[in-house]
C-alpha cells in the first residue's frame, strides 16, 4: 500500500511533476500551472470520488464542475450524497472512500484535528485568489488551509410583513407567542447557538451546562408556537409559500424565493446578528486523486461557476467577483461587502467544541 | 431437493439479512462496536441512558397511542367495507377490491404529500369552509396539517388496504352454510354476526390490526413530511441518532433494538391469534 506521506500532494510533488512534464512552463504564469494539472493529474486513475450535498452533484450541479469534467473526461466524477456532516462522518468511518467531501465552516476544525482529512495546496488552486479571504481564513487550521470556501448564505429570519409586527429586529421572533402555529424552525443543533445569542450568552458555541440548560428550556418551552421545523428548502418554500407559516429560521433565498412568489416578505438582520455558514470542501487523507480533488475544486471556485451558482441556487459563493443577476440577492447577501460574513455584522459559524451534547440536547427538544 | 436443502436458502436469508444485522445492532447498543476508532469494550451506558430518560418513555407511548389509535380507528373502518365486499354477494366484489387497492399503484411519497394539498390552510379542506363561510380566511383549522391528527389520519388512508384485505379474506373463507344454519335456528342478523361472522373473522381482524401496529410504531416518513413538531414520534429519533447533528449510534442502537423487542413480542402474542381453530377455541 502506498505510504501516506507520499500520497499528501504538497509543492515538491508539485515540482517533480513539473520537471517531468517540461516544468518551465508550470512555474511560468497561471495558465502553465492549469496545464501541468492536467499533465500530472492525468497520473491518477479512476473516477474522483465525491461526497457531496444533494442537487451539487449529477442532479442538477454539473454547471459547476463542467470545465472540470472538460479537461478530465476520463475521470468524472462520481457522487456519493451526505445529508449532513454527521452523516458524513458515519460514511467515512464506516468505510465510504471519497476523496473530498463538503462540510460546512463549524467543522473544519473537527475535521482538521480528526486525522481524516489533509491540507490542501492553494497554489494548485488558481481560482483560489478570488475567494473570500474571511472565508478563507475560516478554512484554515494551525496554519493549514484544510477548507475551501465555496457556498455560503446567512441563517436569520424570514417574515411576512402583511402578517406579522416584530416587537424588535430580534431572533425572539422566531420564540413570539403571538404567532403561535406559524412559525417555523430550521431542523439543526444550530438551534441551540441561536437560543443561546437571544439568550445574550458570550459565546453561544461553547455554552456552560447551565448556559445550555437554559437554551434547552426555552426551546422546549417555546416548541409550541412552532408548527414546522424543516428540514429541506422545498420543505420550507411549500408551508411559507402556502401560508401555512409566516415565520421562519432562513437563508436569504428563502426570502429571494418567496418575494418571486409575491408575498409581501422581508429578511430580518436580528440585532444579536446573523450567523454565517459556508461551505468548506475538505481532501480526505486516504485520497488516492489528490491532484484531480484540486482540479475539481478550482472549477467549482471559478467566476463562471460562481455566478451560475449565485443565479440558479440562490446561495453566495466565495469567488468575489461573481455577482448574481438577482439584485435582491445582491443585496440580501451583501456580495458587495466581503465583510458581511465576519463581525461586526454577522457571527460567522465556528466550532462547537461539544457538539455531542448540543446534537443531544436539540434531539430532546424535537422529541420532548 | 430435501427438506434441509430447500429450508437452507430461506434459514441463510433470514441469518444474513436479518438476525446478522440485529446482532450487529446489540453491539453497537453495547458499545463493542463503535463508529469512532479509539478504545471502548463492552458497557450498559446507553441502557442506562435510555431507561433513565423521561423523554425517551415520553415518546415511546406517545407513538404507541399514536399507531393504537389509527389501527383500531382502520380496523373499525375496514371491517364493514371487507363485510360488504365478501358477504353482500356483489357479483362486482373483485372490481370493487381492486379499486381498494388502486392508489398503491402510486407512489407513497405521492400519496402523502397529496394530503398536504388537501390538509394545508389553503388547502382544499380550509378553502371550502372558508368559502362555506364556516371559518373565516384568517382563522384555518391549522390543526390539519402539521400535527399529530395528520400523521395519524395519513397512516390510517395508507394503511387501510392492508386492513381491508385480510379482513376480507377471513370473511370470504366463512363456511356460509354456518349462517344459513343461525338463520334456520331463527337467530337474528345481528345475532348470527355476533355470535357466528364476528368470531370466526376474529384471526383475520387481529391479523389486520397488527399489519398495521407493528409498523407505525416505527413510522418515520410520514411524520417528517406532515407531523409538525407535534407529529415526532420514536422513529424519528432513531433516525435522528443515526444521521443527524452528530453520530450517536450507540443510543440509536439501545432504542432500535427496544422497538425490535416490542415487536417480537407482539408478533409472538399475534401469531397465536393468526391460527383460526385456536382462536375461535379461545
Amino acid at each position: 500500500m502506498e505510504d501516506e506521506e507520499t500520497r499528501r500532494f504538497d509543492r515538491q510533488t508539485l515540482f517533480r511533476y513539473a520537471a517531468a512534464t517540461g516544468g518551465a512552463g508550470v512555474l511560468a504564469g497561471r495558465t502553465g500551472i492549469a496545464d501541468a494539472m492536467r499533465a500530472i493529474s492525468a497520473a491518477e486513475t479512476g473516477r474522483l470520488q465525491v461526497m457531496d450535498w444533494a442537487g451539487y452533484g449529477n442532479d442538477g450541479g454539473q454547471s459547476m464542475f463542467a470545465s472540470y469534467v472538460k479537461g478530465h473526461a476520463a475521470s468524472k466524477p462520481q457522487f456519493t450524497y451526505m445529508t449532513n456532516e454527521s452523516d458524513a462522518l458515519a460514511k467515512i468511518h464506516a468505510g465510504t472512500k471519497a476523496d473530498l467531501f463538503r462540510p460546512y465552516v463549524g467543522w473544519v476544525k473537527y475535521f482538521a484535528t480528526s486525522g481524516l482529512v489533509q491540507p490542501w495546496d492553494p497554489s494548485l488552486i488558481s481560482n483560489f485568489r478570488h475567494l473570500n479571504p474571511f472565508m478563507v481564513k475560516a478554512g484554515q487550521y494551525g496554519g493549514k488551509q484544510y477548507g475551501i470556501p465555496d457556498d455560503w448564505g446567512f441563517d436569520a429570519i424570514l417574515y411576512r410583513t402583511d402578517k406579522v409586527h416584530p416587537a424588535s429586529n430580534s431572533w425572539g421572533l422566531i420564540f413570539d407567542d403571538r404567532y403561535k402555529g406559524k412559525i417555523s424552525w430550521f431542523d439543526d443543533l444550530n438551534m441551540i447557538t441561536v437560543a443561546g445569542l437571544y439568550l445574550g450568552f458570550k459565546n453561544p458555541w461553547n455554552q456552560t451546562d447551565a448556559q445550555l440548560k437554559k437554551s434547552q428550556d426555552l426551546l422546549i418551552k417555546k416548541k409550541k408556537n412552532v408548527r414546522l421545523i424543516w428540514s429541506s428548502e422545498t420543505n420550507l418554500w411549500e408551508a411559507f409559500g402556502s401560508g401555512d407559516i409566516w415565520i421562519a429560521y432562513a437563508w436569504p433565498n428563502d426570502w429571494v424565493q418567496m418575494k418571486k412568489k409575491g408575498l409581501k416578505v422581508a429578511y430580518m438582520r436580528p440585532k444579536e446578528k446573523p450567523v454565517a455558514w459556508v461551505g468548506m470542501f475538505m481532501l480526505l487523507k486516504t485520497s488516492s486523486r489528490p491532484k484531480l480533488a484540486h482540479a475539481y475544486v478550482d472549477a467549482w471556485s471559478s467566476t463562471k461557476s460562481a455566478k451560475w451558482l449565485e443565479d440558479n441556487y440562490g446561495y453566495g459563493h466565495a469567488n468575489t467577483i461573481a455577482r448574481p443577476a438577482s439584485s435582491d440577492l445582491l443585496k440580501a447577501l451583501q456580495l458587495t461587502n466581503p465583510r458581511a460574513v465576519t463581525e461586526p455584522a454577522a457571527h460567522l459559524d465556528r466550532d462547537i467544541p461539544r457538539r455531542a451534547t448540543y446534537a443531544n440536547l436539540w434531539e430532546q427538544v424535537k422529541a420532548s | 431437493m430435501t427438506t434441509p436443502g430447500l429450508l437452507g436458502l430461506p434459514v441463510a436469508w433470514l441469518g444474513v439479512f436479518f438476525v446478522a444485522p440485529i446482532v450487529i445492532v446489540a453491539l453497537y447498543s453495547f458499545n463493542v462496536y463503535t463508529l469512532f476508532p479509539g478504545p471502548h469494550g463492552f458497557t450498559l451506558d446507553a441502557w442506562h441512558t435510555v431507561a433513565g430518560s423521561a423523554i425517551y418513555r415520553h415518546l415511546f407511548w406517545k407513538s404507541i397511542e399514536m399507531s393504537l389509535i389509527v389501527s383500531i380507528s382502520i380496523v373499525l373502518l375496514a371491517y364493514p367495507l371487507a363485510y360488504y365486499l365478501a358477504l353482500s354477494g356483489t357479483r362486482r366484489k373483485y372490481v370493487l377490491l381492486l379499486l381498494l387497492i388502486a392508489p398503491f399503484l402510486t407512489s407513497y411519497l405521492l400519496r402523502v404529500l397529496a394530503w398536504k394539498v388537501i390538509l394545508g390552510d389553503q388547502g382544499v379542506i380550509n378553502s371550502f369552509l372558508v368559502w362555506t363561510h364556516v371559518r373565516g380566511p384568517e382563522h384555518p383549522i391549522s390543526q390539519l396539517l402539521y400535527s399529530r391528527f395528520a400523521v395519524m389520519l395519513v397512516l390510517a388512508y395508507i394503511w387501510l388496504p392492508f386492513v381491508a384485505l385480510p379482513i376480507f379474506v377471513s370473511l370470504e373463507n366463512l363456511d356460509q352454510r354456518l349462517l344459513e344454519a343461525a338463520g334456520d335456528l331463527y337467530a337474528s342478523r345481528w345475532r348470527a354476526f355476533f355470535a357466528v361472522t364476528l368470531p370466526l373473522s376474529l384471526p383475520g381482524v387481529i391479523a389486520a390490526f397488527f399489519f398495521v401496529f407493528i409498523p407505525t410504531i416505527g413510522e418515520f416518513v410520514t411524520p417528517s413530511l406532515v407531523g409538525g413538531t407535534g407529529g415526532y414520534m420514536y422513529g424519528n429519533q432513531i433516525v435522528d441518532k443515526f444521521g443527524a447533528g452528530f453520530p450517536d449510534w450507540e443510543t440509536g442502537s439501545v432504542l432500535a433494538l427496544f422497538l425490535i423487542i416490542v415487536v417480537a413480542v407482539l408478533t409472538t402474542v399475534f401469531s397465536r391469534f393468526l391460527q383460526p381453530q385456536r382462536a375461535a377455541a379461545g
